[in-house]
């Protein structure tokens, strides 16, 4: 598994997203399609934070917000990283920013819609020059995602195969084939419109650019706003990313191969008992934190599942 | 796949219908051709036209046709081929508890070679001739992989049975050069070299080995024989094989092998150097050797700064407490792990203590002084996001891939001061051109 790719979209092509792929029962990770064929886990974005502001009731969950050329990122950050959530609040805005996170969808009950927004795994305040790289950079990554949908239009059957052979990667050529079964129609000249207007804004030769942009659309200002906090909360909580050190991965993978050896054994018919495998795995001198740790690793990766809640059994 | 082509596939799963079946050979002959054209395998079209029309599916492949390795598809059923075993190396893996010996290795004809798993035992020998039959095939990150299972058959044959361009060695450069490729021929320069005495079945032999490089890229070898090797040297090395480690190819040749000298002007050596390979090719090969690349720094992971080390594995160790050592005292070292990241794929780096201190600007020392006065690690951990985050940089080093990803160990990182001016306005151009 190669770590997810930090995809670079402008905000106006990332909202403008209205299709997902759905982790089914944490096994695979879910995925925000664009509509220029980005299959985006994670994202790389450099603009400027206009505000910060608390919106759950304790405190613990700020909203924040970056602009780009072309639009605003919505940024939602929570208790369970809380070093990100702390490097919010501590910037003065307005400032330039850059930001790794990974992508958030959130659907109201009674709505087809989907809303998409960032969850941050780093920010830190940078200058007017780290920005105008990642507009540079983001244009042209924007037109080769252009290019690929038009050479995938042309095909009677597009395939990730196909565009492969014509030079595209794996997670391009993938992403393009997703986003063509999933929207109508895709708008090309729109995106094409869009990396010219931003292109302006770093020519040497233009005007000097606006440093913020202001109309920001408070269209997440909506009743549903209490629930959607809930649910990325709740996300957020049954996200256990194992953060293992390099040098002790491998150390962990033996773990691992001994929990899993150790479910065979006596998973049985009817599957291992939670309590057992800790108990079995604890006399063979292994902690319980790391046995957990382990066992929702392998039920990440899908070795694993959990029939009925508290019994683990082999995939 | 010509009409004519067509015909005799039409036919087999005509005969296995039988009299009773309404079928048209016409009909027949449609859906097929749509199949085709659908890209699916015509082993498994056909086995799915005859279960549609109420036939049943012969035990062996309705076709003994034999497939060339270069023709095989991934999650083909059964393929009957006539190949040299080119390696063969057995393996013992447990499968519920119990040991079983199984088989891996390359096979070659005359279209090419592929890799092999063989569950069951065999009754062949490395050069060998064998015909097998009801072989399967699958799909492994992208490449296709050869099965023998259960139900195929190996069976050793006349040499004569393959064409002579089968035995025949196949020009590659060293980029090419993939897992499984048998019967090869490079021409490349010996960059470095070593001698290693090892033990094999109670016998001693002397290995060669180190790095070989052409104009577009370099690779590990192995000679099990001594050829005379030296550092320096231009040479045409023919009949070796590929393997890889960790997706950097290597290869390997013994005393069946033919290795010339050749004038080094055959080579333009001056191309022998670092090749640029960007991030998305790097994790398409999984590894490489000596490489080039770039990206924006979009992460700096925990425990880059200031670590402690076991002074006995020189692994980083938290609270002076090595897991193979117990309690040990820590020896300091400054190193980062980076994440780089073009937008088309991701990679870690793991920078050492030169180069950090480098692009920090300070050593190991002055950052222990630094870090001791302020109380915390925040002025290193600021300095880091400072100096790299969101930064282009530029990598050389080993590209090693495993289950994790790809990781560069980098022997240089530098950060690219990006000239805007002249690829906006490239870039802006090419825009403009092709409206």
């Amino acid at each position: 598994m190669n770590r997810e790719v930090a995809w670079r979209v402008f905000a106006s092509e990332y909202n403008d997203s209205s299709h997902e792929i759905k982790n089914d029962a944490e096994k695979t990770p879910s995925y925000v399609i664009t509509p220029l064929g980005a299959k985006i886990n994670r994202l790389f974005i450099v603009g400027v934070l206009t505000d910060v502001e608390r919106v759950s009731e304790t405190g613990d969950m700020v909203r924040a917000h970056v602009s780009d050329p072309t639009g605003v990122f919505t940024l939602y950050s929570g208790q369970f990283q809380k070093d990100v959530t702390d490097s919010l609040l501590a910037i003065d805005v307005p400032a330039f920013v850059a930001v790794t996170g990974k992508s958030r969808t959130y659907k109201p009950e009674d709505s087809e819609d989907i809303f998409v927004s960032i969850r941050p795994e780093k920010v830190v305040e940078v200058t007017a020059l780290h920005r105008n790289q990642w507009i540079l950079e983001t244009c042209q990554r924007t037109k080769e995602r252009i290019d690929a949908i038009v050479e995938a239009k042309k095909m009677t059957q597009p395939n990730p195969m196909d565009l492969r052979k014509l030079g595209y990667n794996r997670n391009l050529a993938e992403g393009v084939v997703a986003a063509l079964e999933s929207y109508n129609s895709i708008d090309v000249s729109k995106y094409l419109s869009l990396i010219q207007e931003s292109i302006q804004f770093i020519l040497p030769s233009s005007e000097k650019l606006p440093d913020l942009q202001t109309n920001i659309e408070m269209e997440e200002e909506k009743p549903q706003i209490k629930s959607e906090e809930v649910v990325i909360a709740n996300k957020i909580k049954n996200e256990s990313e194992i953060k293992v050190d390099e040098s002790e991965k491998k150390a962990f993978e033996e773990i691992e191969n001994t929990v899993l050896k150790l479910i065979k054994d006596i998973e049985g018919e009817d599957g291992a008992p939670w309590d057992s495998i800790i108990e079995k795995c604890e006399k063979t001198g292994l902690d319980k934190d790391l046995v957990e740790e382990a066992l929702t690793s392998l039920m990440d990766k899908g070795l694993i599942y959990e029939p009925i809640l508290g019994t683990i059994k082999i995939t | 796949m010509a009409v004519n082509e067509i015909k005799p596939h039409v036919e087999d799963i005509l005969d296995i219908l039988g009299d009773e079946s309404k079928v048209s050979s016409k009909e027949i002959e449609q859906e097929l051709k749509k199949f085709l054209e659908y890209g699916v395998p015509i082993e498994q079209a056909k086995q799915t036209l005859i279960k549609k029309y109420g036939g049943s599916v012969p035990f062996t492949a309705s076709s003994s046709e034999r497939t060339l390795i270069s023709d095989l598809q991934p999650n083909t059923q059964s393929v009957n081929l006539i190949a040299q075993v080119i390696t063969l190396n057995p393996k013992e893996i447990s499968v519920k508890g119990e040991t079983r010996q199984i088989y891996y290795g390359i096979i070659g004809d005359e279209s090419g070679t592929i890799p092999f798993t063989a569950w069951k035992e065999l009754d062949v020998k490395k050069g060998d001739v064998v015909e097998i039959s009801n072989a399967y095939t699958r799909e492994w990150q992208g490449t296709v992989q050869l099965n023998f299972g259960d139900r195929t058959a190996t069976k050793k044959t006349d040499e004569g049975k393959l064409p002579k361009n089968a035995f025949e060695p196949r020009e590659h450069k060293i980029n090419d050069l993939k897992s499984g490729l048998g019967v090869v021929e490079v021409t490349a320069k010996i960059i470095e070299l070593d001698k290693k005495d090892t033990e094999i079945d109670g016998v001693k032999k002397k290995i060669f080995s180190g790095i070989i490089g052409d104009e577009t890229g370099k690779a590990q070898f192995t000679s099990w024989h001594d050829f005379k090797l030296k550092k320096g040297d231009v040479v045409n090395i023919s009949g070796g094989y590929v393997k890889t480690w960790k997706g950097i190819p290597q290869l390997t040749f013994d005393e069946k092998a033919k290795v010339k000298k050749l004038d080094s002007k055959t080579l333009d050596v001056e191309k022998i150097q670092t090749q640029f390979m960007p991030i998305d090719t790097l994790l398409e090969k999984r590894g490489a050797l000596d490489i080039e690349t770039e990206g924006t720094v979009v992460d700096i992971r925990p425990n880059s700064g200031l670590v402690l080390r076991c002074p006995e594995c020189d692994r980083v160790i938290q609270n002076n407490e090595c897991k193979t050592h117990g309690t040990v005292e820590g020896k300091p070292d400054l190193r980062m792990k980076l994440v780089v990241d073009d937008g088309n794929g991701s990679v870690q780096v793991n920078v050492g203590k030169e180069i950090t201190e480098k692009l920090l600007g300070k050593t190991l020392s002055e950052w222990q002084k630094i870090v001791e006065s302020s109380g915390d690690e925040s002025p290193i951990v600021n300095e880091m996001n400072n100096v790299l985050f969101a930064r282009r940089v530029k990598l050389k080093g080993n590209a090693l891939g495993d289950s994790f990803g790809t990781t560069v160990i980098a022997q240089d990182v530098s950060i690219i001061e990006v000239d805007m001016e002249n690829e906006t306005e490239a870039f802006n151009q090419k825009m403009g051109e092709e409206q």
